[in-house]
């Protein structure tokens, strides 16, 4: 751990991890990309841009994760959150005195299965944090979406709605149904499976734009070390690997910003047209500061 | 009494651990290997299964040895469905010469099982009393089901029937003691020769030549009875989705209703059937998606067989997750006129998301991808109905068409 702390604080220095908090430049919003192999320590660095976890994370704060755990697949097939990427976040927020690490997470396959098999079940092995399927009977609460123009209320899990700190950490891949899934997309393995099915029904893209409108996380970070190109979201697909994470605030520029490693146009994604459209965000990439760091 | 005090003590061992209270979660319950005791189920069952079922086999050979000397001294001294038929019996004061003109069938049943299970298609396994008991606690399964207690539906016959007439299920019926009497009888003959030849000289030749062709007799036409039997039930059955691993025509024979493929799967998707399978289809487990909540997404999971290793007669052939993969239950439809893709142009292809096999195409329709099945892929596991968002459900699956 502590040889860990020393390598990252000297790795920081090396890349001038100077926060760029405010957008700088009359942009609208900051993404700051990661490029690199060790997961753990360009999540450090991507967040020290950002301000450090200091920032995001105080003591006593109930902090709640959302990885995709959704599918019972190993970390290679890049259909869920990589371990390490949890796993630092988890221990950052230990660290940083979080009371309570909650991970609730609404699998499509079995859990029993989906959990193990993701890595991240063993990676949170010894840290207070807590992987679980919320229980459909009281794991969840009804809450009003009032800027929802299709999607009016869903159902979330407590921890996430209870959250001081809400941290959203998907993975980016090929969706069959949205064409992409990235972080406004990874809502959906969290709310209830009634609230969900209700968004394909009435319309996927403004459902999932709409939920965005209430649910603010505080730290978007994609998972994109590897994406999975086709076949998406269970795979396994064709795979590709930038060898990035993406970090920002702003959930539809990260999301846009994504995009392009797909080779697709923010926009040619709804939920990201329509997101920057209602206000959650900047889509427009040409209005968003993108920091590169190399780690 | 001491001898009553000892079968006591078996039968709540038995119900305890086949209501698994002592076992940690995910440990198979003691249940699942009670019916194997029986050599009538685990031997008749591999006969008519043509599969050595592995040395899980073997659990039957004690009861057999046991018979063989001591004929059936398991009965009245440890089966704890004799023990329960018994001492209810003996609530009826006044009933216990009614079986006096009931003829004993146990030798003829336990005949049949095995002649039939010879010719492929062994009739009344079920009637086996340790599979039968074994079936009562399988009912208790988690999740709980009313429908499930289908299976709980022979033990409470044979109480009930032993009120009526006391002994009769132990004295008459029960082919596993038949079995026993069968198996027994060479030893038991040359035992009583040998004290015959010291008191008499020579008088049990003719019976023994009527008790032979007696049972060559019973062979033959249980034999003929499976034969026919098979070929009168096992084809032209109406379609089911069966449990991964289900033989195919002779599948209503050889399932013995035990109940521990519906207690074995982790998903509660085997029901009883109350009737799709035909009358002697009844307690068969057939799969149902959805029938625990609607909401509830699970399904035939691609990496699971734990319903397959359960089986004690065969009619659920164990499998490997290789060979799973290559077993059909049956085949996913996609009704177009309830799709949400197709006709409403939605964009959801939840089938696609969740099938575990890519059996799920995406078709461009009207700028929306919808979904179509490859047929070669399918795999009937029905984790695309279980998903499906449409209302009404707009893809099922359906059973194979039986060849």
């Amino acid at each position: 751990m502590e040889m860990q702390r020393r390598e990252f604080i000297k790795a920081a220095v090396a890349a001038g991890a100077v926060p760029v908090l405010a957008a700088e430049g009359g942009k609208q919003a900051t993404v700051v990309v990661v490029h690199g192999k060790d997961l753990v320590k360009m999540l450090n660095l991507g967040v020290a841009k950002l301000g450090g976890w200091g920032a995001f994370i105080h003591k006593g704060d109930k902090v709640a994760i959302k990885p995709n755990v959704a599918w019972y697949s190993t970390p290679a097939q890049g259909a869920n959150t990589a371990p390490e990427l949890v796993r630092e976040c988890v221990l950052q927020a230990e660290k940083a005195g979080a009371e309570k690490i909650d991970i609730p997470e609404n699998p499509c396959a079995p859990e029993k299965k989906a959990f193990p098999q993701s890595g991240v079940q063993d990676a949170l092995k010894g840290t207070k944090a807590r992987l679980f399927r919320p229980n459909a009977r009281d794991g969840y609460r009804a809450v009003d979406v009032p800027k929802g123009k299709v999607c009016k209320t869903a159902e979330v899990p407590n921890e996430i709605l209870d959250a001081d700190c809400l941290i959203n950490m998907p993975v980016a891949k090929h969706h069959g149904g949205a064409t992409l899934s990235l972080s406004m997309k990874n809502w959906m393995g969290s709310v209830s499976n009634k609230t969900r099915r209700g968004w394909h029904r009435d319309g996927l893209h403004q459902c999932i734009a709409d939920f965005s409108t209430f649910l603010k996380p505080k730290l978007v970070v994609i998972d994109a070390s590897r994406i999975m190109l086709d076949h998406g979201p269970q795979g396994p697909g064709t795979l590709a690997y930038p060898d990035e994470i993406i970090l920002s605030t702003d959930p539809v520029a990260a999301d846009a910003y994504a995009a392009t490693l797909f080779k697709h146009k923010p926009f040619d994604i709804g939920y990201i047209k329509i997101g920057h459209e209602m206000g959650i965000g900047c889509g427009d990439l040409s209005k968003v500061n993108v920091v590169r760091i190399e780690a | 009494m001491k001898k009553n005090l000892i079968r006591l003590t078996v039968f709540l061992l038995c119900a305890l651990l086949a209501l698994n209270l002592f076992l940690p979660d995910g440990a198979k319950p003691f249940s699942l290997f009670l019916p194997r005791v029986s050599p009538l189920l685990s031997f008749a069952g591999a006969l008519g299964a043509r599969r050595f079922a592995g040395w899980l086999c073997l659990f039957g050979v004690p009861l057999l040895l046991l018979a063989f000397f001591k004929q059936r001294w398991f009965c009245w001294h440890v089966c704890p469905m004799g023990f329960a038929a018994e001492m209810v019996g003996k609530l009826n004061k006044r009933g216990a010469g009614h079986i006096r003109r009931v003829p004993s069938l146990n030798k003829a049943l336990a005949l049949l099982v095995v002649g039939s299970a010879v010719a492929g298609y062994p009739v009344f396994l079920w009637l086996d009393p340790l599979c039968i008991f074994n079936g009562f606690f399988a009912a208790l399964r988690k999740p709980f089901l009313w429908m499930s207690c289908a299976t709980a539906a022979g033990f409470l016959l044979i109480l009930l029937a032993s009120v009526a007439a006391p002994n009769i299920w132990c004295h008459r019926l029960c082919p596993l003691g038949g079995l026993q009497e069968l198996v027994g009888m060479p030893w038991k003959r040359f035992k009583s020769r040998k004290t015959a030849q010291k008191a008499v000289s020579d008088n049990a030749s003719p019976l023994d030549a009527h008790a032979s062709r007696r049972l060559f007799l019973g062979i033959l036409g249980s034999g003929v009875a499976g034969a026919g039997a098979r070929f009168a039930l096992g084809a032209g059955k109406p379609a089911v989705l069966r449990p991964p691993g289900a033989v195919k025509l002779s599948f209503n024979a050889l399932c013995a209703r035990c109940g521990n493929c519906m207690r074995a799967c982790p998903y509660g998707l085997l029901v009883p059937d109350l009737g799709k399978s035909g009358i002697d289809g009844l307690c068969t487990p057939v799969v149902a998606f959805r029938h625990l909540d609607p909401y509830q997404e699970q399904y035939c999971f691609q990496d699971c067989k734990a319903c397959t290793e359960v089986c004690p007669t065969g009619a659920l052939a164990p499998l490997t997750v290789e060979q799973k993969h290559e077993r059909p239950l049956g085949i996913a439809v996609v009704d177009r006129a309830k799709c949400v893709a197709w006709a409403e142009k939605q964009y959801c292809v939840v089938c696609q998301e969740y099938c575990p096999y890519q059996a799920v195409r995406e078709v461009e329709r009207n700028g929306v991808m919808c979904p179509e099945i490859d047929a070669a892929k399918c795999r009937g596991c029905g984790a695309c109905e279980s998903a499906c968002p449409a209302d009404p459900i707009a893809i099922i699956v359906n059973p194979l068409p039986q060849k």
